[in-house]
């Protein structure tokens, strides 16, 4: 073994409790029961630079080849299914980072506003798998990071932070495009569509919208508009009230919990966006369809 | 100034125009909505979704369009995609989804009918081929497999009797899309009971029968006071996607065929008479007590193109499938007829007319070291064409077809319709107009207002814009290659059927 590994109680850590190890492997004889499948807490990101390796990431086998990245996100299982750590090397750097409703939460350290975090962690959430091939950028930002915190210059807290944003930046961006090819735009409309009815009480922003099919928003806007006739907030309005119609005909659940529960803020944005889209205010469509008796 | 609105719930898209009492177009406006395939061979849609989206979008043409200048919708008239399933319950609430044309899940129930002694009297009764698509094959699906939901049951609707329900509280359904549920009885215009005992039902859990012309009923006062529009203004049941484009494209009682490409195909004839195909290929559909559209549906067009555009062609940016498509489009120019004998099978999605195999699938033959990338970009679009004329081919055993009228994105390609005119060997007239399924909801509109006295008048309205001539030294390429075509299409059943087989299982 010819490593480095720097873990919390190192010195050059200090600063950084969010790190929880950042370091490089590598192994030149076949390890056995070196590297098991454990549960992972936080953000753990691995770049192959030699070999390859048989990783079971989120309970799926995948083959790692130089240049990929497997990202293993909060409460994920990770590590070699026989437990063999086999021969070559990679960087790797594991942050402290927490899953709640649905979010993936990371400390104050950076400096994403809150809407590009909560872009950033849909992104991360729904794409599967996690395996980003030939990502060379991440192995160079891992570096980048390293050599920050060894060499101490001035200001290395502030850029060695900011190394990580933009890693998590990198990251979000490569799963996008490399799911989203740009050639088949039903395609990515449809995974669009499935993620906004998969959480639609969540209060979507264009921003994000455009972050998890992966373009900027200009063309993001021009492409839903020709695509589907909608503007991309007058589609997720459209699916909005499309599910709030089948609960107001179920006439059980009540105005203000339908208006919450399908993405409006308030029953009052709730009864004007209705009322604009069908003509009838919430309640007088559900009287219109109401069949209790 | 008085107007009419057609609006056409589509595969994919509401599409919805507004035309003058002159037939010029006013406005228009799309609206989109999602197919979901949860399984393979299923494929539905939120019947809420397509009612909303086409309710958002009317208010927004009508406040666009017409209210400011002051038009008065004289009527609406709806036309649909075919054989859409959607049970309702009792108070009309939909359980679940609708199930639309491309669903298969009835394969099972399919064989069982061919194979049965139904067949016969089933085809000469209702003029359907027996075809999963069929609404009487997915009502007995849902009989056998979700008991429950059949049971519940009030009605079997079509989306567009659903969408038509929500504005006025009428349960309606027009012949021509009966027809399209394999039930009707073509001959009596009035479901057949056999048809009715297969799929385990009885007449009252289906819409009234009502000619394409019928009003139905009256528009809700919500929806009259949000919309802008009268009790005056006539909600007509109107017809098919299919049967308005052979009308829009002027295609009517003479010896003209129309083909629509888009997506998927169609080559169909229009007549007085069913015709009686004995291998019972050919759909009928009646759209007036004496007028039949007839013909073969493809399951190849345009995006059997899509798909080699996104797998083969360059994308300079995202997303940008058009000039990407425009780019393999010159390509294709290059090459001479015949794609130096590469052939292309385009039963991507398994084939319908005229070879009814779902099993059915692609395959690049002849390929030779010479080949090039523009060779396959030209057999591409001639395979997809070769289908098209071997639909022809079909409907001419049973009328003689003297020329043909082109419509749809696809088949309107100037190279594509100069093909077309190539392999039939016969003139093809492209329409001014290349939205036939709106013109065509415009036309009955317009016949039921007696502006013309009958179908056959309005469809003499409409405009030719470009003809292409046939060339006798392509037609003879393509025929030579056609017969290889032809016979591989059916020699490659068994394959076909165990290539399916191995692709289903994973």
């Amino acid at each position: 073994m010819n490593s480095s590994l720097l873990t919390p109680s190192a010195a050059e850590l200090q600063l950084f409790p969010h790190i929880i190890e950042l370091g490089t492997i590598k192994n030149t004889c076949i390890d056995l029961n070196a590297f098991p499948v454990v549960t992972i807490s936080g953000i753990k990101i691995l770049h192959v630079l030699d070999g390859k390796f048989q990783w079971c990431l989120n309970k799926k086998e995948y083959i790692f080849y130089p240049g990929d990245v497997a990202l293993v996100l909060p409460g994920q299982i990770f590590g070699s299914s026989n437990g063999v750590l086999e021969i070559g090397s990679f960087s790797f750097l594991h942050i402290a980072a927490k899953w709640s409703r649905g979010e993936i939460f990371w400390d104050k350290w950076s400096s994403l506003s809150a809407s590009e975090r909560t872009a950033i962690s849909k992104i991360l959430l729904l794409n599967d798998p996690l395996l980003i091939t030939r990502s060379n950028d991440v192995g160079k930002i891992i570096k980048s990071i390293q050599q920050e915190i060894s060499n101490q210059e001035v200001g290395y807290f502030a850029r060695a932070n900011i190394y990580i944003d933009e890693m998590l930046i990198t990251l979000a961006r490569q799963l996008t495009r490399q799911n989203n090819p740009g050639r088949d735009f039903s395609k990515t409309f449809m995974k669009l569509e499935e993620a906004l009815r998969g959480d639609i009480s969540h209060q979507w922003t264009v921003d994000e919208m455009a972050a998890l099919v992966g373009l900027g928003n200009t063309l993001f806007n021009e492409k839903v508009k020709s695509y589907s006739g909608f503007t991309p907030l007058n589609y997720l309005i459209n699916i909005r009230i499309t599910e709030a119609i089948k609960l107001l005909k179920k006439d059980t659940a009540s105005i203000t919990s339908i208006a919450l529960d399908t993405g409006f803020y308030s029953s009052q944005h709730f009864s004007t966006t209705f009322k604009k889209f069908t003509g009838f205010t919430p309640a007088e469509f559900r009287k219109n369809n109401s069949y209790a008796k | 100034m008085k107007c009419i609105i057609t609006i056409e719930l589509g595969t994919n898209a509401v599409r919805i125009f507004a035309f003058d009492l002159n037939g010029v177009t006013i406005g228009s406006m799309k609206g989109y909505y999602p197919t979901f395939h949860s399984q393979p061979d299923y494929s539905e849609q939120d019947p809420e979704q397509i009612f909303i989206t086409m309710l958002y979008v009317l208010k927004n043409l009508l406040n666009e369009y017409i209210h400011p200048k002051k038009y008065t919708v004289l009527s609406v008239c709806f036309s649909s995609s075919m054989h859409s399933t959607l049970a309702v319950d009792k108070h009309g609430i939909p359980l679940g989804n609708a199930f639309t044309w491309a669903d298969n899940r009835a394969k099972k129930e399919a064989i069982e009918i061919k194979e049965s002694t139904l067949a016969d009297t089933m085809y000469n009764s209702t003029g359907t081929p027996l075809h999963p698509m069929s609404p009487m094959l997915k009502i007995a699906w849902l009989k056998k497999n979700d008991s429950e939901k059949f049971q519940q049951a009030g009605k079997f609707l079509t989306i567009k009797s659903y969408v038509v329900h929500q504005l006025t509280g009428e349960y309606m359904i027009d012949y021509s899309l009966a027809c399209a549920s394999g039930m009707l009885n073509i001959h009596k215009i009035d479901w057949e009971p056999e048809a009715l005992a297969f799929a385990g039902i009885t007449t009252d859990k289906l819409p009234t029968l009502v000619p394409v012309f019928a009003t139905a009923g009256i528009l809700k006062k919500a929806y009259q006071n949000s919309l802008g529009l009268s009790a005056d203004t006539k909600i007509l049941i109107g017809s098919s996607d299919g049967c308005m484009a052979t009308l829009g494209a002027g295609v009517w009682n003479n010896d003209r065929a129309t083909i629509t490409i888009e997506d998927s195909s169609a080559v169909r004839v229009v007549g007085k008479k069913m015709l009686h195909d004995e291998k019972k290929r050919v759909f009928n559909y009646l759209i007036t007590e004496d007028c039949f559209v007839s013909g073969g549906p493809s399951n190849s067009g345009g995006g059997t193109f899509e798909w080699f555009a996104k797998q083969f062609g360059d994308f300079s940016s995202a997303y940008d499938l058009d000039s990407c498509m425009n780019s393999l489009l010159q390509e294709a120019s290059k090459v001479a007829a015949g794609s130096s004998g590469l052939l292309f099978l385009p039963y991507l999605l398994g084939e319908r007319a005229p070879i009814w195999n779902p099993d059915a699938r692609g395959m690049y033959f002849g390929i030779n070291i010479k080949h090039e990338r523009q060779h396959f970009i030209r057999a591409t679009i001639e395979g997809i064409l070769h289908e098209i004329y071997s639909v022809g081919k079909m409907l001419n055993e049973h009328r003689h077809i003297s020329a043909l009228s082109v419509n749809g994105s696809f088949a309107t390609i100037p190279l594509c319709a100069q093909i077309i005119a190539d392999m039939f060997n016969k003139t093809v007239y492209v329409t001014k107009n290349t939205n036939s399924v709106g013109i065509g909801a415009f036309l009955l509109a317009a016949t039921e207002m007696g502006i013309y006295n009958s179908l056959d008048d309005a469809a003499a309205q409409t405009e030719i814009a470009h003809s292409y001539t046939p060339a006798e030294n392509q037609h003879r390429v393509y025929q030579e290659f056609f017969g290889i075509f032809e016979s591989l299409s059916h020699k490659l059943g068994d394959e076909f059927g165990k290539i399916a087989e191995l692709q289903g299982r994973g």
